[in-house]
């Protein structure tokens, strides 16, 4: 017990991405924002008991639980379909995660994944050619619109991927791929971008 | 070949996992007679047509699917949530 008072949290990316540049030089077509400091719970509702979650997430957060594969905003909080009644929820401040888990919980089986997602935000005029190496569906604006998530895997790893309005620099997305494949993920990611030229830095989840 | 989930839309094979026919019901184990049990765990049907069957969307949304395939032609006629009919909602 009293060694775990000695340990200090740990970035996903830790070890693994740092703020920089690698690829082409001078090109500046993806950049990577390494996300740190938010938190991050998975919400499973019991056979039946979607409603009453979603009435208990829109009364809490002010945020209506989408029913399709799309992630909902609001100022503090994000809760993103992962399945058939399952979303991940995504709280700005870690701070607030125990409380918001335990008043949760009677709702929902509810899970911190705070560590255990590792999350990057990603922009720029060539992104989409970067992630059309590895991700198997239709990126395109026609076929994928702001707010569309999925649920899909990237050179064998799993990850969950939505659309953000886009950025002044081109389209916006966020990814997460367990933390444990963070190693994996990068490589291929790192390899994907490097003829466009990527900027890495870090920021807030 | 690809898949429609019904949740997540068309999505490459790759992302299921392909457990085998949907129909065959698992006679009741304790009551089961010999041979029912033997028929169900070794005599399946091996159609050149249509076929109903589980996959699993694992890459995905992590549901059961029950994918209607024709073995032919690998041509996909329906695709249901397996829930759907453990629920007795549908066929």
């Amino acid at each position: 017990m009293a060694e775990t008072a000695q340990w200090t949290p740990r970035s996903a990316w830790a070890g693994i991405a740092q703020p920089g540049t690698f690829g082409a030089a001078g090109r500046g077509g993806v950049t990577a924002t390494l996300l740190e400091g938010h938190g991050l719970a998975s919400l499973i509702a019991a056979p039946g008991g979607a409603e009453a979650l979603a009435r208990r997430v829109e009364q809490s957060l002010g945020l209506a639980l989408p029913t399709a594969p799309r992630i909902v905003s609001g100022a503090g909080h994000d809760v993103i379909w992962s399945g058939p009644d399952q979303w991940l929820l995504r709280a700005r401040s870690r701070g607030e995660m125990p409380s918001l888990i335990a008043e949760l919980a009677r709702y929902a089986a509810v899970s911190d994944q705070s560590d255990a997602r590792a999350a990057l935000r990603l922009s720029g005029p060539h992104l989409r050619d970067a992630l059309a190496k590895g991700v198997m569906i239709d990126l395109h604006p026609a076929a994928f619109a702001v707010g569309d998530a999925a649920a899909t895997s990237v050179a064998h790893l799993g990850v969950q991927l939505w659309r953000l309005p886009d950025a002044a620099e081109g389209p916006a997305f966020e990814i997460m791929v367990a933390r444990s494949l963070a190693g994996s993920f990068w490589s291929w990611f790192a390899a994907s971008a490097a003829e466009f030229g990527c900027r890495v830095v870090a920021g807030r989840g | 070949m690809r898949i429609t989930c019904p949740y997540c839309g068309a999505r490459d094979a790759q992302e299921f996992s392909y457990l085998g026919a949907a129909d065959p019901v698992r006679p009741d184990g304790m009551a089961a007679a010999e041979a029912a049990m033997a028929d169900y765990v070794y005599l399946r049907d091996n159609p050149a047509g249509p076929h109903r069957e589980l996959w699993y969307h694992g890459s995905g949304c992590r549901s059961w699917l029950i994918v209607t395939r024709d073995t032919r032609t690998h041509a996909i006629s329906a695709v249901e949530p397996a829930k759907v009919r453990k629920a007795g909602e549908a066929a």
